[in-house]
């Protein structure tokens, strides 16, 4: 008999390697059973078995289908029995669920992205599609903030994002201490220097509640419109594809209608950013 | 009138106790004051319940039990068939058929179940306090999502098709007991009946705003309206449970990567807490608010169907004694008519 589909059960993966990012967020390097494609932004449920699941987006290349990487900060129960994880640990994927980043609409444009704290594990994959792309698009500017030196993810990507042309990397700490040389502040001031040319750019954000907040007001005063600022909602979760409703934010699903929308789709709902 | 079959009360009987060695029969029985589905068998066939108002448990149960096993392909028992079923909770069918049968994410163990019951639907020949279908406009008598309808008066049973499936099992009726075509003149009472179920509900529900105008009344609706209605709320999740169109639920994670399907609701706490702490749904008279706006705003926006059928259960079930008409008729007119919020 054909085995028939069943939406609840997660494929296996083997955890490959653990890499520290910082002293909250570990990087675990996935090799799912068999290949496994999914959209830059688009998230997966992640399970230990036996124990429990939450969502993930996940941080590496969209065109690498072998491996697979999940970024994760230690927040509760889960996480914090995934950061416990060693190689060779079995886990289980669902997915991959919801819409992604809209890169068509990147095409040809300026693309300004506002990332905080884990908020840029997705946005990790999503420059490295357009790092793959870069001659379809004109300009990349990430803005990123973190609350000390020591929270700073990602380090070597920076680097490497600096050498490569169109793209430049712009980091800032609420708190700094003396090895800091780059900008002290909430990740906002760094919009103020960078100079970009809005009506031929589009705005990614993606972070805490509060960053997104504040990212997308400042975004709004700079003039970009509505419709081009691309934000990742952040909410409960359980099943991924539209059917539990804890995800639920108005009429939408952020699960499967986002978790990427824009903010002129969202903002009519009250407390989008509780 | 659509085509009528018409048989009696007792070959229909006959018919049910020759079909137990192939499936499973469900039909309401009455204990006491519950009215509820218990198993048909030879001895109990005779005291079905067939056209009272209203199983205590939703029909959503016997498709989306409380909890269960999602991961494996079980499915053991024979087909089932349900007989007794309202009008109300059939129309809900409409939203977890949307909802479960979504094509993009189809749940195939609902699916199944879905394929392999067959439903029969029952006219109701009374009403409860709280029944308000015609409100959203359901009739008291069945008219789609099912495969037979039944309207039994007397010692006779009158029987129409409403889907391949049913048509099958009349022929299989037909193959066991004697069954004729109902004439027009027949059907004069079934006809009378229903008009006569129908004005009643509608009579009794003076007040209570049609789907459309509900839905502008909560989106316009103010925080003093959910605060006076919630202050007696509990959380208890009551309201939600025996809904027949509430169908969210959290996947709980078992050996093997198995998943289990538990019912939960968003009127309890910590529904949508993500990790940081934060709660849309806090405090309560948010998520007590936030049931009603899913009913009658979000859902039918999305699906284009109903999410309440008007089957009153909610109202029945609140221990703090909240009636979701009253609320909802206090927002279109203005009135009050309880003691409990006055
Ligand atoms: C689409 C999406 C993508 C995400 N991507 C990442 C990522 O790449 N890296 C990262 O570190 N974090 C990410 N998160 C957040 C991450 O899923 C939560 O931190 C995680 O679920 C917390 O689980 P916990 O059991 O450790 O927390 P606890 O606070 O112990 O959680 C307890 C319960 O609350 C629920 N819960 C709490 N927060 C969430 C939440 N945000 N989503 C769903 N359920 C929740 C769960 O049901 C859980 O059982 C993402 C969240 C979403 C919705
Ligand atoms: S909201 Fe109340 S009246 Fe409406 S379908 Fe649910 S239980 Fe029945
Ligand atoms: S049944 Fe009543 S008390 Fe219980 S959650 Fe629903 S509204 Fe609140
Ligand atoms: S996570 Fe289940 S509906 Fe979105």
């Amino acid at each position: 008999m054909p085995e028939a589909k069943n939406i609840y059960r997660p494929l296996k993966a083997t955890l490959e390697t653990v890499i520290d990012e910082s002293p909250l967020i570990k990087t675990l390097v996935l090799r799912p059973e068999k290949e496994f494609s999914f959209d830059t932004g688009q998230f997966i449920e992640l399970t230990l078995n036996g124990y429990g699941e939450a969502p993930f987006t996940p941080s590496s290349s969209p065109f690498v289908k072998d491996k697979l990487e999940v970024t994760i900060m230690k927040a509760g129960h889960v996480t914090e029995k995934f950061h416990q994880l060693t190689p060779g640990a079995v886990l289980g994927i669902r997915g991959p669920y919801g819409r992604g980043y809209p890169v068509y609409n990147m095409y040809d444009k300026e693309v300004v992205i506002v990332g905080g704290g884990c908020g840029l594990a997705p946005i990790r994959s999503l420059l490295y599609h357009l790092i793959e792309w870069k001659d379809r698009i004109k300009r990349v500017v990430l803005c990123y903030g973190s609350k000390t030196p020591a929270d700073c993810i990602y380090k070597p990507l920076f680097r490497e994002l600096n050498s490569i042309p169109k793209f430049e990397a712009h980091r800032a700490v609420n708190v700094a201490d003396e090895t800091w040389d780059e900008t002290e502040g909430v990740v906002t001031v760094l919009l103020d220097k960078v100079n970009i040319n809005v009506p031929d750019s589009v705005a990614v954000v993606c972070g805490p509640p509060v960053m997104m907040k504040f990212a997308t007001q400042k975004l709004l005063s700079m003039g970009f419109p509505e419709d081009r600022i691309y934000l990742s909602m952040e909410k409960n979760m359980s099943c991924g594809f539209g059917k539990c409703g804890h995800c639920m934010m108005g009429e939408f699903f952020v699960c499967k209608d986002g978790p990427v929308f824009s903010y002129d789709e969202i903002r009519h709902l009250p407390d989008i950013w509780r | 009138m659509d085509k009528y079959y018409l048989t009696s009360r007792g070959s229909f009987e006959q018919f049910l106790v020759s079909r137990l060695t192939e499936s499973t029969i469900y039909a309401p029985f009455r204990r006491l004051n519950v009215l509820d589905y218990e198993r048909v068998n030879e001895e109990n066939v005779k005291n079905i319940a067939l056209h009272e108002p209203l199983p205590a448990t939703p029909l959503k149960t016997f498709f989306l039990p409380i909890r269960k096993n999602v991961t494996l392909d079980v499915n053991g028992s024979l087909p089932a068939i349900i007989l007794g079923v309202p009008a109300c909770d059939l129309a809900a069918l409409d939203l977890l058929d949307a909802v479960y049968l979504d094509p993009a994410f189809p749940d195939d163990l609902y699916r199944k179940q879905r394929e392999q019951t067959i439903l029969i639907g029952t006219d109701c020949h009374s009403h409860l306090k709280h029944c308000h279908c015609t409100i959203y406009n359901i009739n008291p008598f069945p008219e789609r999502n099912c495969d037979l309808v039944l309207s039994g008066y007397q010692s006779d049973v009158f029987i129409r098709i409403l889907s391949d499936k049913g048509q099958k099992l009349l022929k299989d009726m037909c193959s066991r007991i004697p069954v004729q075509e109902a004439t027009a003149g027949d059907l004069e009472t079934v006809k009378l009946k229903r008009m006569a179920v129908r004005d009643d509900i509608t009579r009794q529900n003076q007040g209570l705003p049609d789907l459309k105008h509900t839905s502008t009344l909560l989106k316009q609706s103010e925080y003093w309206l959910w605060k006076k209605y919630a202050s007696t709320c509990v959380g208890c999740g009551a309201c939600a449970a025996i809904c027949p169109t509430c169908t969210c639920f959290l996947l709980l994670d078992r050996p093997e990567f198995e998943k289990v399907r538990q019912l939960d609701t968003c009127q309890y706490p910590d529904f949508q807490r993500v990790a940081a702490g934060e709660d849309p749904l806090s405090p309560l008279t948010v998520r007590f608010r936030n049931r009603y706006l899913c009913k009658y705003v979000w859902r039918p926006e999305r699906y284009k169907v109903s999410a309440c059928t008007g089957c009153g259960r909610c109202i029945d079930a609140c221990p703090g004694n909240i009636s979701k008409n009253e609320l909802l008729t206090e927002l279109n007119t203005g009135e009050v008519k309880i003691s409990q919020h006055a």
